[in-house]
């Protein structure tokens, strides 16, 4: 059967991929925050996944208001990167596991989740930014990807309790693919930011770090906040916060925390990781 | 989710509310006990915990501003009916007094005769079913209680002076209530500018009981766009959460800005705006808000920054200079008061 090596979260900031394709990588602004990322990196190198399976929002990009999927999943041979408005990034097409992705869909149905089956999709900075800070500016990816696009913008978005759920139904789903494929789980998004409104520019460093801290060891506080309270606490967009918790639904009650990173401001956001193996 | 606390008038109960509590989970509260307006107001405010969305008939009208004035955080709205501001009046005391009189010297009975025809629809004949529903309401009441509530009456607060509450207000009242006439109702509109008057056509002072289905369609809307409204988000202060108000008024403006995702409409974007525009349902305020990149008012308008980020694509801002506009501060107050008190590592 195939293993699950870990899971990761991270944050999916637009900014991130900017600077990388302004080769800002090593400028005194960004390199304290790319720097951060490579022990991660590293260990997921060495671990050599053949799968991830992304945990994202779609921003406005692949789907438009006119039809708002609160699930969706992605079946699709290849992902290319959407034109968000300013052209398409130039990485490099995303290689669609498609035999498990469908082998999730049956999991995710039977399991009571009811996802909107993707079979043409391109992606936005969801995606391309997690798989660029873990994976780097590779020719080719060198793994394929499942994603999973979540609501988190139009209300009425998806609980924090759902995202655990969702979780439990994608390991089992991983448990029971009859391959010895090696699957990492990235939960993307946040951490603290709001974009809208005069509350514009909040970010809670002290709870992000926290956050941080606590996701692996502790994470049952975020499993009984309601989305009001990440709202709250972590700003209007840093409630994509949410989709941590499907990674970490899939992991283990007991964890170890490998590597984790904390920057803020990347633009107008707390930014981070965690990486997760399970106990 | 708030619960709606549906207050009765003078020698009223549960019977007034008959047609709203069919048709929504609610609660009548009990004014019959306290000896004032502000004892009422804390009583009910202590027997019913959490958020309140109140709904009061007549004097249950006063009870309710009474309690927004005492606790405005947890009133998520106020439903007024049949009801009034105004401090005592010249010469009330002696009507009352004379009511008073009547229910102790003959009876609940004899007050109901006495008193209802008043209250009811001045132009039609009443349907003598609900007079005798009415009656007995008011006979299942001492006049122990009718004093204590009229005192209560007479020695009320000047609500005028303290109606501030701000939150969502429905205010309903029968087009010939002769006791509390819709003038009454439009002195508290001018109060509360956020209010919505419903004049129940055919209803006078009883307008609950004696109009129930309009009465109770007009409360069950009200009241479910407010505890919708209120579980959802907008308690969180400048937050405006893209629900399904904001989606349906951006859904045009966000469409329009949908459109700058291709080359093609980049560059009709660029070669003439307005003509672009065009091409999309905006409002006046929307398309004024655009030409202007008031990036405020566009989120106030129904924008979700995810959309319209784009067209600082195609005539470029940064994201920061967008957050600062919307906060009301310059860029580098914004970077600092905002972004800038944090640490790395």
């Amino acid at each position: 059967m195939a293993k699950l090596i870990g899971g990761l979260g991270t944050s999916h900031v637009p900014s991130i991929a900017a600077a990388l394709d302004k080769g800002l990588r090593d400028s005194d602004e960004w390199k304290p925050f790319f720097d951060g990322y490579v022990p991660a990196q590293d260990w997921v190198a060495a671990q050599k996944p053949d799968i991830a399976v992304v945990v994202f929002n779609d921003h406005g990009n692949a789907f438009f208001l006119d039809r708002v999927p609160t699930l969706a999943l992605g079946v699709a041979e290849s992902y290319a990167p959407i034109d968000e408005g300013w052209g398409p990034r130039p990485v490099p097409a995303f290689e669609g596991a498609t035999d498990f992705a469908w082998h999730l869909a049956d999991q995710m149905v039977s399991g009571h989740f009811d996802p909107l089956i993707c079979r043409e999709l391109d992606v936005d900075h969801g995606m391309q930014v997690p798989m660029e800070l873990v994976f780097g500016r590779p020719a080719a990816w060198p793994v394929k990807v499942v994603p999973i696009l979540v609501n988190t913008i139009q209300y009425p978005i998806p609980t924090p309790q759902r995202m655990w759920d969702l979780g439990c139904v994608l390991r089992a789903a991983i448990e029971s693919w009859p391959t010895d494929e090696r699957v990492i789980v990235l939960g993307t998004g946040g951490l603290s930011h709001q974009l809208q409104g005069a509350r514009a520019g909040y970010i809670n460093p002290a709870e992000d770090r926290k956050w941080i801290a606590d996701i692996g060891p502790n994470p049952q506080r975020y499993r009984d906040m309601s989305r009001e309270d990440y709202v709250e606490v972590f700003g209007s967009e840093g409630a994509e916060l949410i989709m941590w918790l499907v990674m970490r639904g899939c992991m283990n009650a007991q964890v170890n925390t490998l590597h984790r990173h904390y920057f803020a401001p990347a633009s107008m956001t707390g930014a981070g990781m965690v990486l997760l193996e399970n106990a | 989710m708030p619960t709606l606390l549906l207050i009765p008038g003078l020698v009223s109960d549960g019977f007034v509310w008959t047609a709203v509590t069919a048709m929504l989970p609610s609660v009548v509260a009990d004014v019959t006990s306290q000896a004032s307006i502000p004892d009422m107001a804390r009583d009910l405010l202590a027997r019913h915990p959490g958020r309140l969305i109140l709904a009061g008939h007549s004097m249950g009208g006063r009870v309710a501003m009474e309690m927004a004035r005492q606790a405005p955080g947890r009133i998520a709205g106020m439903a007024l009916l049949n009801t009034g501001m105004h401090p005592r009046r010249e010469g009330e005391e002696a009507k009352r007094q004379a009511m008073i009189d009547l229910a102790h010297g003959h009876g609940m009975a004899e007050l109901a005769a006495k008193w209802l025809p008043g209250m009811m629809n001045s132009e039609a004949t009443p349907d003598p079913k609900l007079m005798a529903d009415l009656t007995a309401m008011v006979c299942r009441m001492t006049p122990e209680i009718h004093e204590r509530q009229l005192r209560a009456l007479l020695s009320r607060p000047n609500a005028a002076a303290s109606l501030t509450f701000r939150g969502p207000m429905l205010l309903i009242t029968g087009a010939q209530d002769v006791w509390s006439p819709v003038a009454q109702h439009q002195d508290i509109a001018r109060l509360c500018p956020q209010a919505r008057l419903e004049i129940v056509a055919d209803a006078g002072h009883f307008a609950p009981v004696e109009q129930p289905g309009v009465v109770a369609n007009l409360l069950a809307d009200w009241a479910r766009d407010v505890a919708v409204a209120d579980a959802g988000i907008d308690r969180i202060p400048d937050t405006p959460l893209f629900d399904r108000p904001r989606a349906n008024a951006g859904f045009a403006l966000n469409k329009m800005a949908m459109g700058l995702s291709t080359p093609e409409g980049r560059a009709a974007f660029l070669a003439d705006e307005r003509a672009y525009l065009d091409r999309f349902k905006l409002t006046p305020e929307q398309r004024a808000a655009v030409l202007a990149r008031d990036w405020e008012e566009m989120v106030r308008l129904g924008g979700n920054l995810f959309y319209i980020l784009k067209i600082s694509a195609v005539d470029p801002t940064p994201i920061r200079a967008i957050g600062a506009a919307q906060a009301g501060l310059s860029l580098d107050a914004f970077l600092e008061t905002r972004l800038g008190k944090v640490t790395n590592g």
